[in-house]
C-alpha cells in the first residue's frame, strides 16, 4: 500500500490548569503503532481508542511528571514492513521516551531487532510466549502470552468438558503456528495427543478442506488459534453447513466483536479464552463502560490492552520519576498487583504482566464469563 | 464418503472459480478494449458489495431494489471511471493508464475505508434457504446462485458481441481501434460502454460473493489477484478462457488444498499459473500471435 496516513492526537486537558505557572508543560510524547490500514484496520481503531481514552485520563488525573501525554500514532497498514517504517519515524523522534506496540505477534518479531537497538521500553500485546523470552529486555507484555491460553485451552477441554480427541486448526502466520505449538504441548503435558494439526493460510476464502478434514478425523473437539475475524466467520458458517458439530475451544480471535457480527449463531456453543472480560473484574467493568460511553461501541481485548499499557506505563514514568529508559524499565517491572482492565498486572522478570486467561461461552451470541484460570508459572 | 468428499470439494471449487471467472471477465473485457489491464477491476467488487450494505442494512431497502440501484450506480461509475482513469491518458500507451487504475485502486479502498470505517460487515443471502444436502453433500444456495449468474452472464455475453451490431462494433474497436475509426465506429464510445459494462459486472460479483466472504475494503483485491492468474490461464484477452481459466483455478486449489495441504492452497493456484506462462504462455484459449501487425 502507498498511501500512509498519519494522525496526530494532542491530549492537553492539563494544559490550562498547568497556566498559572506562567507557561504550559509541555506534551510528553507516547509513540503508538497502530494498524490504521490493512486486514487489521479495525483493530487498530480500537487499539487508538483504548489509548486514548487512558491517556485522557491520565491527563485529567495531572498527566506523566506533571505534563500531559500526547499520543503520536503511526499506521503500521498491517504489514511487517510497514510497522518497521512506523516504528522507525517514531524512534526518530528523540522526545518519544516509550512506545505501545503491535496486537500482532509477526508484526512485534518485524520491530524487535529496531526495538533492542533504540533501548526505549515498548508495550506489546502480542501473545507469542518467545517475545519476552528472546533476550529483548525492552518489551512488555500486557496480555497472558500464548502458553496460558494453550494451558487454558487444553485444560478446560479435557478436564472439563472430558475431551479427548482434539483437532488443532491454526493460522499459518507466527500466532498461529507458535500457538499451535503450545496446544499441542500443553496437551501433551496431560497425555493427550491430537489426531489432526490443520494449518491455513490467512485470508482463506473458502475452508471447505480444513473441515472436511476435521470431519473426517473423527474429533470431539476443535482447538483453534485463527488469525482474522473473517476467516472465523467463513469457517465457523462452513462447519455449521457441512454438518460438524464438535465442541469448540479456541484462542481469543473467536469471541470478538467482529467474529460475532460475522459469524452469526454459527459460533453459538462455543468456548474461548479471552485475555478481557468485562464481568472478570470490578474493574474491567468500569473500563467496559467508560469505553462504551466514549465511543459507543463495544469494548474488547484490543482496547482493554492498550488501555491498560498507557495506565501502567504512567504510573511507572510516575514511580521513576524520570524518563530515562533504563529507570522505566526497573519501574515497570516493580509493578505489583496493579488491576487492570484486562487482569491483575505482576511483571515478571521476562516483562510479562499477566499470567491467566478468562473462559467464557458464545451462549447464542452472548458471552458468558465462565471462570478465570491464573498459573503461578 | 470418499466420493462424497470429492463432490464436496468440485462443487466448492466450482462456486470459488465462478467469482474468480466474473471479475475475470471484467479484466478481459477492458484488456480487449484498451490493451491495459485494470487493476482496479477487483474494487469494483468492492464498490458494488458496500453499496448493498448500504442500501440494504443502512436503509433497509429491499434486497432487489438494493441490487438495481447498485448496477444502476456501477453503470454510472463505469462512465466516471472511464473518463476519470482511462480517457485523459488513452494515447499516452498503456503504462499509464495501468498506474492510473492502481491510482484508482488505492483512492478507491481508502476512500471506502475513510467513509465506512476498517469493520467488515455482513450481508444477509439473497435466497431464502442456506442450501441443500444431497446425501453428504451440500449445496450451499450463494454459490448455486453464483454458479446460475455466471453461466447467465456468460450466455448473455456471448449473444450480445456475436449478434448484435453494437457488440460486433465493441469486438471491433477491440480489435483495430484505426481501422474501427475508418470505418465510423466511434471508438471512444465504444470504450466507454466497456468500462461501463465491466464496472457493472464487477458490480455484481461484489453482490454476489458479499454474503460468502462478508463486505471489506480489501475484498476485492484478493480476489482480483486470482482473477487475473484465472485470465492468463485461460487466455489472456478471451472471455472464455476467463470463464474456465477461473474455473479451473478454483478446483485446482480446492482440491490441492484437500488432498495435498492447506496451507499452500494459494501456491496450487500460481503453480498452475506458471505452468501456463511456461508452457503455454498463450493460455487455454488465447491464439498464437496475440498481436496483429
Amino acid at each position: 500500500m502507498l498511501n500512509r496516513m498519519i494522525s496526530r492526537i494532542t491530549l492537553a486537558a492539563g494544559l490550562s490548569m498547568l497556566g498559572c505557572f506562567g507557561r504550559a508543560a509541555e506534551p510528553l510524547k507516547i509513540g503508538i503503532v497502530a494498524p490504521l490500514t490493512g486486514p487489521a484496520a479495525e483493530s487498530g481503531r480500537y487499539q487508538t481508542q483504548g489509548a486514548k481514552l487512558a491517556a485522557d485520563e491520565v491527563n485529567k488525573a495531572g498527566g506523566v511528571l506533571g505534563r500531559p501525554i500526547e499520543l503520536v500514532i503511526e499506521d503500521d497498514q498491517t504489514t511487517n514492513p510497514g510497522i518497521v517504517l512506523a516504528f522507525s519515524k517514531l524512534a526518530g523522534d528523540k522526545d518519544i521516551p516509550a512506545f505501545i506496540g503491535s496486537v500482532r505477534s509477526t508484526q512485534v518479531h518485524a520491530m524487535a531487532p529496531d526495538i533492542q537497538r533504540l533501548g526505549k521500553p515498548v508495550m506489546i500485546g502480542g501473545t507469542d510466549p518467545q517475545l519476552t523470552h528472546m533476550g529483548n529486555p525492552w518489551l512488555f507484555r500486557f496480555r497472558p502470552n500464548d502458553t496460558y491460553s494453550a494451558r487454558v485451552i487444553a485444560d478446560y477441554g479435557v478436564k472439563t468438558l472430558g475431551k479427548k480427541k482434539w483437532v488443532i486448526v491454526h493460522s499459518t502466520d507466527a500466532f498461529g503456528a507458535n500457538g499451535m505449538k503450545n496446544l499441542v504441548e500443553a496437551l501433551k503435558g496431560m497425555g493427550v495427543e491430537p489426531v489432526l494439526v490443520q494449518g491455513y493460510t490467512n485470508n482463506s476464502q473458502d475452508f471447505t478442506p480444513v473441515v472436511l478434514a476435521v470431519k473426517q478425523s473423527g474429533a470431539d473437539v476443535i482447538g483453534s488459534y485463527m488469525t482474522f475475524e473473517t476467516d472465523v466467520g467463513i469457517f465457523a458458517k462452513q462447519l455449521l453447513q457441512l454438518g460438524v458439530k464438535n465442541a469448540w475451544v479456541g484462542s481469543p480471535s473467536i469471541v470478538t466483536t467482529t467474529a460475532l457480527k460475522l459469524a452469526g449463531s454459527a459460533l453459538s456453543g462455543s468456548y474461548a479464552v479471552t485475555d478481557f472480560n468485562r464481568d472478570s473484574s470490578p474493574t474491567a467493568k468500569e473500563f467496559a463502560a467508560k469505553y462504551e460511553a466514549a465511543y459507543k461501541s463495544t469494548p474488547d481485548l484490543f482496547s482493554a490492552w492498550p488501555y491498560d499499557a498507557v495506565h501502567v506505563l504512567a504510573l511507572a514514568i510516575n514511580n521513576a520519576n524520570s524518563l530515562d529508559p533504563q529507570k522505566i524499565r526497573e519501574s515497570l517491572l516493580s509493578v505489583k498487583d496493579y488491576s487492570g482492565a484486562e487482569g491483575l498486572y505482576n511483571f515478571d522478570k521476562n516483562g510479562d504482566g499477566l499470567h491467566g486467561y478468562n473462559i467464557v461461552k458464545n451462549d447464542n451470541g452472548k458471552i458468558v464469563f465462565i471462570t478465570h484460570v491464573d498459573f503461578n508459572d | 464418503m470418499r466420493m462424497g468428499i470429492a463432490l464436496q470439494l468440485l462443487f466448492t471449487g466450482l462456486g470459488v472459480g465462478s467469482i474468480y471467472a466474473l471479475v475475470a471477465l471484467g479484466f478481459v473485457l477492458i484488456y480487449r478494449a484498451t490493451n491495459v489491464v485494470n487493476f482496479a477491476q477487483g474494487d469494483f467488487a468492492m464498490l458494488g458489495a458496500f453499496s448493498m450494505v448500504v442500501l440494504c442494512i443502512g436503509l433497509q431497502l429491499p434486497y432487489w431494489l438494493a441490487i438495481l440501484i447498485t448496477l444502476a450506480a456501477m453503470l454510472v461509475f463505469g462512465v466516471l471511471f472511464n473518463f476519470a482513469v482511462y480517457y485523459p491518458l488513452r494515447n499516452r500507451g498503456f503504462q499509464p493508464v495501468i498506474i492510473s487504475t492502481i491510482g484508482a485502486s488505492i483512492l478507491l479502498e481508502n476512500g471506502v475505508l475513510a467513509a465506512y470505517g476498517p469493520q467488515p460487515q455482513t450481508l444477509p443471502a439473497l435466497l431464502p434457504f442456506q442450501g441443500l444436502s444431497i446425501g453428504p453433500v451440500f449445496l450451499d444456495s450463494q454459490y448455486l446462485l453464483i454458479l446460475a449468474v455466471t453461466v447467465v452472464m456468460v450466455t448473455l455475453q456471448y449473444l450480445f458481441f456475436e449478434h448484435t451490431l453494437l457488440g460486433k462494433k465493441m469486438q471491433a474497436t477491440s480489435q483495430d481501434k484505426e481501422m474501427a475509426s475508418l470505418l465510423g465506429i466511434p471508438v471512444a464510445r465504444m470504450t466507454m460502454l466497456t468500462f461501463v459494462y465491466s464496472s457493472a459486472l464487477g458490480g455484481l460479483a461484489g453482490i454476489l460473493v458479499a454474503p460468502i466472504l462478508f463486505v471489506s475494503v480489501g475484498m476485492g483485491s484478493s480476489i482480483a489477484l486470482k482473477a487475473f492468474a484465472a485470465s492468463i490461464v485461460g487466455g489472456f484477452g478471451n472471455a472464455t478462457g476467463a470463464i474456465v481459466g477461473g474455473l479451473a483455478l478454483g478446483v485446482v486449489e480446492t482440491f490441492g488444498a484437500a488432498y495435498i495441504s492447506v496451507p499452500y492452497k494459494d501456491a496450487f493456484a500460481f503453480i498452475l499459473l506458471i505452468l501456463f506462462l511456461l508452457f503455454r504462455p498463450q493460455g487455454l484459449f488465447g491464439e498464437k500471435v496475440a498481436e496483429k501487425a
